[in-house]
């Protein structure tokens, strides 16, 4: 504290023996190698030898981008790992540098030092940059590539069609083009952390008698405590808690099925091919699982329903209080992926079981987790023509 | 030695240690005092930015 005080009392008065000029030259020479020092230091920190000075960097990304075109290709212009990952603008960049400090975390942790954690983790760490590129159109692409210099002459006809559309939006590069320099999640087997996030994981405990929705496709088990599966509950799919026990529930689900071989598909109504929950052929046909009621001839088909009811043991996760939700959801990622491409036709303008059909011919070609497209096509049969009395 | 002398010494001694005392305080301003603030104020500057972002503002470039 004196240490401070007479440090202020010098600062306070005139300097009386160091010279105007000699306290504005240091001043001004410190200032020059300060900011120099800082940039050159910043500068350092954005050269692909420091990004691959992590062995998690240099093994996986580093070794992935050699395969790609932005590593060799004809014209000899390689794209290094700051001119995707670092904005270009000074405030920007600083920003990212700031956000870096959790990438420091993450090496001191060592969140992703192994194959395994790496791999774990790829979905998640590609999701956030993905959101990167969003947020500025990939900017970061259109530093080099620009749709003005586009020759439309080199391209297919599709990929004009494609490009050209893509161009008059301004859209997005990595809305298509993901997984062009590093290897692409595999989003098939991962479980919606989109989704989750939006709609949540559901309530911690459960009122008997309570209609509940399903976030995700859950596995359905005889017992509160078993491990023996009895079938998978689709996603979306209203069920009744009974009871709760442990860390599971017991759900009563209603619908119909089909009068042929084991029965064992369960659907929402007497004709429409919305899955509910599918039962394993044990299950189906184990006495007293599925209770029958009234059937009923479909005249399209000629085969005849019956109405089920079922009780059996699911996780006490994933049952969320309200379907609308999972419905928004659904809406904004049909509409954003399919109209990448086209124009996506009304959800009104299929029937039901059109849908299905429909809906599967296009999947392969976007990235959707199994939760997800069981979830869209879920949201396009409940809101088709079926249902929705304004019909095409 | 005389009292005028004696002043003079000590006027000279005050005066060393006021210049040293005057180098000091310019050192630590501009080696570390400064250069840190500098450096906290970019990081600041960059966090702002940082949390804008993450609440779903749009910075233009």
């Amino acid at each position: 504290m004196k240490w401070f005080k007479n440090l202020w009392q010098t600062l306070n008065k005139p300097a009386k023996y160091l010279t105007l000029g000699s306290i504005s030259l240091t001043a001004f020479i410190m200032g020059v190698i300060f900011w120099g020092g800082f940039n050159t230091a910043i500068q350092a920190t954005n050269t692909e030898e420091f990004c691959i000075g992590c062995h998690s960097m240099e093994s996986k990304p580093y070794q992935e981008l050699q395969k790609t075109v932005h590593w060799s290709n004809h014209s000899g212009v390689r794209a290094t790992c700051p001119d995707c990952h670092v904005p270009h603008s000074w405030g920007r960049k600083i920003a990212r540098k700031m956000e870096a400090s959790s990438d420091v975390w993450g090496w001191f942790f060592k969140t992703v030092n192994t194959d395994e954690k790496f791999e774990s983790k790829r979905l998640e760490m590609a999701s956030r940059e993905w959101g990167r590129f969003d947020r500025d159109d990939s900017l970061a692409c259109k530093n080099c590539h620009n749709y003005d210099s586009m020759k439309w002459e080199d391209m297919s006809k599709l990929a004009q069609k494609q490009m050209k559309r893509a161009a008059e939006k301004d859209q997005s590069c990595v809305d298509c083009h993901k997984g062009i320099a590093h290897i692409l999640p595999d989003m098939g087997t991962a479980r919606a952390p989109e989704l989750i996030a939006e709609v949540g994981t559901g309530p911690s405990k459960f009122d008997a008698g309570q209609d509940y929705f399903t976030a995700l496709t859950k596995p359905l088990f005889f017992s509160s405590n078993g491990d023996v599966e009895a079938g998978t509950l689709n996603v979306a799919t209203k069920v009744k808690v009974l009871e709760s026990k442990d860390n599971r529930v017991k759900v009563a689900i209603n619908g119909w099925r089909k009068k042929m071989g084991a029965g064992r598909v369960i659907y929402l109504e007497f004709g429409i091919n919305m899955l509910t929950a599918q039962l394993t052929k044990d299950a189906a046909r184990a006495e007293g699982v599925i209770n029958g009621f009234e059937e009923k001839e479909d005249d399209m088909t000629g085969l005849k329903w019956q109405r089920v009811e079922t009780e059996l043991w699911t996780d006490a996760e994933y049952l969320i209080t309200e379907q609308q939700p999972l419905w928004d959801y659904a809406r904004d990622t049909f509409r954003s992926s399919c109209s990448v491409c086209h124009t996506q036709p009304d959800e009104a303008h299929f029937d039901a079981n059109t849908w299905p059909g429909m809906f599967q011919g296009m999947i392969a070609f976007v990235n959707m987790d199994q939760d997800t497209q069981a979830l869209v096509q879920k949201y396009l049969q409940q809101h088709s023509s079926t249902f929705v009395k304004e019909k095409h | 030695m005389t009292a005028k002398q004696l002043n003079k010494d000590t006027d000279k001694q005050t005066g060393e240690n006021k210049k040293r005392k005057e180098l000091k305080a310019l050192g630590f301003i501009i080696v570390v005092l400064f250069p840190v603030l500098s450096i906290f104020a970019i990081g600041g500057y960059g966090l702002i930015i940082w949390l804008i972002q993450a609440f779903g503002g749009v910075i233009p470039h």
